[in-house]
């Protein structure tokens, strides 16, 4: 269920080296409608 | 925008609505309009349950742990949860917020 889309950004000097991940959510990730309209003749 | 307005607004999960952990976060079933909704981040479920208890929605997401680059897809979120009366706007002086 899990759609993340993570995007990685490594950054790079002379001193210091740093990988940064960061994960680019969108609300579709978060949450989820369901419709249960209908269902009440499922069981 | 509607957005941020809602950032600096004290909101709160609506009476009628239930919350059942599952793995992948919760579920709120609201009993008034039957609506269904995964809440698919247990950091979104986090969010939902504290928002009685802060003084708006962006405390809520901070105390949370919720990144600032990741603040508008969790807006975008509650608005959605928002839309069915999942969360709804609290009237100040409903409830303390506890800071």
């Amino acid at each position: 269920m899990n759609t993340t889309n993570p995007t990685q950004t490594a950054t790079t000097d002379e001193s210091n080296h740093t990988d940064t991940v960061t994960e680019t959510l969108v609300a579709e990730d978060l949450i989820e409608e369901v419709s249960i309209d209908g269902m009440c003749g499922v069981y | 925008m509607m957005l941020d307005l809602m950032l600096d607004e004290p909101w709160t999960l609506s009476p009628p609505v239930a919350l059942r952990p599952e793995p992948f976060g919760a579920l709120a079933y609201h009993f008034g309009n039957r609506k269904l909704t995964f809440l698919k981040r247990p950091e979104l479920v986090t969010v939902v349950r504290s928002l009685a208890g802060h003084v708006d929605v962006r405390s809520a997401l901070t105390d949370a742990g919720i990144p600032d680059a990741q603040h508008p897809a969790y807006l975008e979120a509650l608005r959605g949860l928002a839309a069915t009366d999942m969360i709804r706007p609290r009237h100040q002086g409903s409830r303390e917020p506890t800071r």
